[in-house]
């Protein structure tokens, strides 16, 4: 069967589907999550810089060994039972997005990331990048040879990566499509 | 178990820039996707979003006294992958509009009136076979404000999670026979007309239960195959 078409999100999407503490993934089911607590955040613009309120943002990551909480990843029965791996949060009228979870070990061949959607009015299909921590071999990083930096959050204090997400323009962040 | 994800055909997906949509031009990249094969990361993802989330349940419409204005509807999905396998117990999100048109939202402003009955949202899981049945009233049409006549048709919004990261689907269901379809900018923005046609829901015909209210049917398929011993 042919998947079903996308479309946008529109500028209508319920404010009580941002659940409070879905941007906390640093615990799950009443455990706390093993590994170093760290806060990803960044700000989300458009081509002309105007920061964007009230788009979505999903991040979905591994556990502080490197393991998918999915049944997929061969490793999943060690995944820590504290930690879920999915979290949403929505932009403040700074186009600043905040989520508190924890730093991800390397999955097998890869570095330590954290996948990242964006939904929004405007956007027709959903927008898929990847954050790193650090530059290292990659098979996704290494896709992008001239603009890499861009996927690369900065650590801007111990515990704080930030991460800003240029929809188009000026320091425009790569999207992938797979 | 796992996913296979294969490129989709463009032509059954929306263009990213839209003519008269005036934030497609703003807000979508210039520089060319980067092309990915998918790896571990993307084909695993949340499975028991129900876990983390507040479910809403699946009946909007509201009883009696508190009954919503408009006309009672009743929607049966089907959610499947593209293997045609019911994709159960993941997290469905609907919002849409009053029979009047309007949103409970900031956004919306003041051209049509709220119905104190009504919020328009529902959020509920699929059962095992994939199916999930919205009782709400038939959300009413809009104008866009662009300034050049621009109405949205009758419209449900739907998010949806899947199996694996790249299932999560964000998508918009239309009403059949409507005449905004034809002009709407984001329905015919799918290239293809077929598969804008299964972006319409089919209408039942009253031969059984319900009989007090519209009866609608609708599929949607989530990307995503099972892996196969024959296939590498
Ligand atoms: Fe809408």
């Amino acid at each position: 069967m042919i998947p079903t078409g996308e479309a946008t999100l529109g500028p209508f999407f319920p404010p009580r589907y941002v659940d409070a503490a879905a941007n906390d993934l640093t615990q799950f089911e009443g455990r706390k999550a093993q590994g170093e607590v760290i806060e990803i955040s960044g700000r989300v613009a458009q081509e002309d810089g105007a920061p964007l309120e009230n788009l979505v943002v999903e991040i979905w990551q591994a556990d502080a060994q490197g393991i998918f909480r999915h049944p997929a990843d061969p490793r999943h029965a060690q995944a820590d039972p504290g930690f879920f791996g999915w979290g949403r949060a929505a932009t403040d009228k700074d186009g600043r997005y905040v989520f508190r979870t924890i730093r991800p070990g390397a999955p097998a061949g890869r570095q330590p990331h954290v996948n990242f959607m964006v939904m929004f009015s405007g956007l027709l299909r959903i927008l898929k990048t990847t954050m790193f921590f650090e530059d290292g071999p990659d098979p996704v990083l290494s896709l992008v040879s001239n603009r890499r930096n861009l996927l690369i959050g900065k650590k801007a204090e111990p515990t704080l990566v930030t991460f800003d997400i240029r929809l188009r323009g000026e320091n425009e962040t790569p999207f992938f499509d797979d | 178990m796992a996913t296979i994800i294969r490129p989709r055909d463009e032509r059954t997906q929306p263009a990213r820039i839209v003519p008269g949509y005036p934030q497609t031009p703003l807000r979508n990249p210039r520089e060319p996707l980067v092309r990915r094969e998918p790896t571990l990361s993307e084909l695993t993802g949340p499975l028991e979003v129900a876990g983390r989330v507040k479910l809403l349940g699946g009946d909007i419409a509201g009883h009696g006294a508190a009954q919503a204005i408009g006309q009672l509807m009743h929607l049966r999905v089907r959610v499947l992958d593209e293997d045609g396998a019911p994709v159960g117990g993941t997290v469905v999100e609907i919002w849409q509009a009053n029979a009047a048109g309007r949103y409970i939202h900031p956004n919306d402003d003041d051209h049509a009136p709220p119905d104190p009955n009504f919020y328009g949202a529902a959020r509920l899981v699929t059962d095992e076979s994939g199916a999930f049945e919205l009782r709400t009233v038939k959300p009413g049409a809009y104008p866009v404000p662009t300034g050049d006549g621009w109405w949205r048709p009758p419209h449900i919004h739907f998010s949806v999670f899947g199996k694996v990261w790249l299932s999560r689907l964000v998508t918009q269901m239309y009403f059949p026979g409507e005449p905004l379809n034809a002009q709407d900018r984001i329905l015919n923005a799918v290239p293809d007309a077929a598969a804008r046609e299964r972006l319409v829901a089919r209408y039942v015909p009253p031969t059984g239960n319900p009989h007090n209210a519209l009866v609608f049917e609708h599929q949607i398929v989530l990307r995503g195959k099972a892996a196969t011993a024959e296939q590498p």
